[in-house]
């Protein structure tokens, strides 16, 4: 073992991850959530700061835009990809990744550790090396392919890491420019604003602000992989400066759900006739508010409670009693309902006086506290779930519409006029779950979970 | 001694990974950037802002001892600490993506809500020495820590320390919602370089509050270099603590309690402490 590869062992024995999640992926996510917990791997905020991209589910291209692949070209070498399509193989997924992103060719060769995670098969395939990742390589029109593995201009040593690598408008960095309208169906020339291109990016188009003034106004399209965020959602933001001015839910891709929406199985479950007692629905409902607040919080920025929270949601999933939940939960719902510093920075954020979503996005998250103490108190019922109404985390799950398509319907309109970082917490306040809207919503048969 | 410091601080924050394995990381990570970036506007704002942290060290006395113990010190510091403005916004603005972009913003509107309290705040020090020496600020704490009887100036110079090296409750520009902001886009030596100079900023930040506040080197039985160990790590156990309790600031919010409430509040202590120099 030379000493390269020492080092390399070294700087990677804990590497960054940057977690990717589909939507129908929520099992998945949450293994390799905790799996990470476990092993201590920090997680990356964004393609440039990760080792290691873990694609929870089969990233489905959006508008036919392979934002996956886009990622993936954000990441600096030397990196390896994993897909976890099934939550029980979270952890032989990541062992398999970072024995990848160690093997010796990864950062020389450019290998690419690029596997399917459905327990077996790892096809590694070669990318061109030394960073230069099909060097000149046309972001435009989409990637058709890596044809261009040759693009590397050889060992020129480090200079080699030219810093135009192509990264183009990785999800939700979307450039000053069409931002993501230079992919995908909206494409090239699909617009009709263009001022013009630089460097093969097109330029931002100018728009009056709220003040009247002309500014640049840029498209940008806000997900699906960013941290904290609802798996598989995509936004069509237009941004004066950090400032929303319009917003537009994407379409979502069907997702391929492994099984029912995970937070809402045991209703589902009851809904068809399976005896779920109101203990199981209690843990499930307390987990996916914990799961919600853990990521409002990352939002807010409160790493420390965020942390707690995830840690309260693991080990409820992992069926833990109720004498070692409440000490871990009830102290961090008490600190979080005195701190007045979140009531000062979340209290009219997000306002909206009636509707589905009433009130700010400090009370929303005053009413998963409660709902957090509800459910905890709940947790050791035995009885069955009354067969109606089935009250699933974010509403009811027995009617026509899923809850979380209300949820989604009251986003442009709060988004509208916010600040960048309100828009963030706006979302995460509502949190939908995309899960809930495939089309198959029935759980068939038992699944794991 | 700062660079050692910087480490130690790191040490004490790192969640999981260590400093010296995150630092090997980043050495064996590709340098590499967006398409259509600004590279000579990545490095320089990159390189900006650990040379900033230190050339503002320049001045600040280890024990009774500085580099150089400039005339007007406290101007000195208080100017090469806003070059950090110029280099988190050339980091954000350069690499050509919006986050990173929104990012350099939220370091501007940050440097408008604190700056004005901060210099008042540190002028209020150099108020109570009648001096711009950071030497005769240390001296006229021989008896009194200036900490004890101007109280809001020292609160208020550390919830700047915080702001300037956008950390901790005020990493907004450096966030997790915009994937990392203006940091967002580095990776391997370019990322080095700016989250190591953030780290040195932040120290050197934490450490100009012993002699502006704490009495610099004065202190019983110690030597004066030990007093000023002691205190900046008392003051960083502080700042790394205080993080831990609180959400991240958004400048919208806190550019109003910092125009509102700390600057009024910041001139009437500046105001007391007149008074009392003159009296004196």
């Amino acid at each position: 073992m030379d000493l390269r590869t020492r080092l390399t062992r070294v700087a990677l024995a804990q590497p960054a991850v940057l977690l990717v999640t589909s939507p129908g992926a929520t099992r998945e996510r949450l293994a390799v959530e905790a799996e990470l917990e476990r092993r201590d791997w920090p997680q990356a905020a964004g393609p440039a700061s990760a080792d290691l991209v873990v694609f929870a589910g089969t990233p489905l291209p959006v508008r036919e835009d392979d934002w996956a692949e886009r990622v993936w070209q954000g990441v600096p070498a030397p990196r390896a990809r994993v897909t976890v399509t099934d939550a029980v193989h979270a952890a032989h997924a990541l062992d398999h990744g970072h024995a990848t992103l160690l093997k010796p060719g990864t950062q020389h060769a450019g290998h690419q550790g690029h596997m399917n995670h459905q327990g077996h098969g790892a096809d590694h395939e070669h990318e061109s090396g030394h960073g230069e990742h099909g060097g000149a390589h046309e972001e435009h029109g989409g990637h058709e392919e890596q044809a261009d593995h040759g693009g590397h201009e050889g060992h020129g040593g480090h200079e080699g890491h030219r810093p135009n690598g192509e990264h183009a408008a990785h999800q939700g960095h979307g450039h000053m420019d069409h931002g993501g309208m230079d992919h995908g169906a909206m494409g090239h020339g699909g617009h009709q604003h263009h001022m013009g291109a630089v460097a093969g990016l097109p330029m931002a188009e100018r728009a009056a602000d709220r003040d009247e003034l002309r500014l640049d106004r840029l498209h940008v399209p806000l997900g699906p992989a960013l941290p904290d965020w609802p798996a598989g959602l995509v936004l069509r933001l237009e941004l004066q400066g950090d400032v929303v001015q319009r917003a537009e839910v994407d379409p979502v891709p069907t997702p391929s759900a492994s099984g029912p929406a995970f937070w809402n199985e045991p209703w589902l479950r009851a809904m068809t006739g399976e005896p779920v007692t109101v203990g199981e629905a209690a843990r499930r409902q307390c987990a996916a508010h914990l799961d919600s607040l853990g990521r409002l919080l990352g939002v807010a920025g409160w790493i420390d409670a965020a942390g707690r929270a995830r840690d309260a949601r693991d080990s409820l999933l992992g069926g833990a009693g109720r004498d070692e939940l409440v000490p871990r939960i009830r102290p961090l719902v008490r600190r979080l309902r005195r701190s007045w510093t979140l009531r000062w920075l979340l209290a009219g954020v997000g306002a909206q006086a009636r509707g589905p979503v009433g009130g700010d996005v400090h009370s929303r998250l005053i009413a998963w506290l409660d709902a957090i103490e509800h459910a905890l108190d709940a947790i050791d019922g035995r009885e069955r779930l009354p067969a109606r109404p089935l009250r699933g985390p974010r509403g009811r799950v027995d009617t026509e519409t899923p809850p979380s398509q209300s949820l989604l319907d009251a986003l442009p309109e709060l988004l509208e006029g916010a600040e960048f970082a309100c828009a963030r917490l706006i979302v995460a306040s509502l949190d939908p779950d995309l899960d809930e809207l495939a089309p198959q919503q029935l759980p068939v048969g038992r699944n794991h979970g | 001694m700062l660079v050692l410091a910087a480490w130690a601080t790191a040490t004490v924050d790192a969640r999981s990974t260590g400093p010296g394995r995150e630092v090997l990381r980043l050495l064996v990570q590709q340098r590499r950037i967006t398409r259509a970036a600004d590279i000579p506007l990545v490095r320089l704002g990159t390189t900006l802002l650990p040379v900033a942290a230190v050339l503002a060290a320049a001045v600040l006395p280890f024990g009774f001892r500085s580099v150089s113990d400039l005339p007007d010190g406290v101007v000195w510091f208080n100017a090469m600490e806003a070059l950090a403005w110029a280099a988190v916004w050339l980091t954000g603005w350069a690499p050509n993506s919006t986050l990173s972009l929104i990012g350099g913003y939220r370091f501007l509107a940050q440097g408008l809500a604190y700056e004005l309290p901060h210099m008042l705040a540190i002028t209020t020090a150099a108020l109570g020495a009648e001096s711009l020496q950071v030497g005769a600020v240390v001296d006229a704490q021989s008896g009194l820590w200036f900490a004890v009887w101007m109280p809001v100036a020292f609160g208020i110079y550390l919830l700047s320390a915080l702001a300037m090296a956008f950390w901790g409750p005020f990493d907004q520009p450096a966030g997790a919602d915009v994937a990392g902001g203006a940091a967002g886009e580095l990776s391997g030596v370019d990322r080095l370089v700016f989250l190591g100079g953030r780290w040195l900023l932040l120290v050197v930040a934490a450490a100009f509050a012993v002699p502006l506040f704490l009495g610099g080197g004065h202190g019983p039985l110690l030597p004066g270099w030990a007093w000023t160990v002691l205190k900046t790590a008392a003051v960083l156990g502080f700042l790394l603590w205080a993080r831990r309790r609180v959400p991240t600031v958004r400048m919208e919010r806190y550019v109003e309690l910092a125009w509102v409430v700390l600057t009024p509040l910041a001139v009437a202590q500046a105001l007391v402490v007149a008074v009392v120099v003159l009296a004196r």
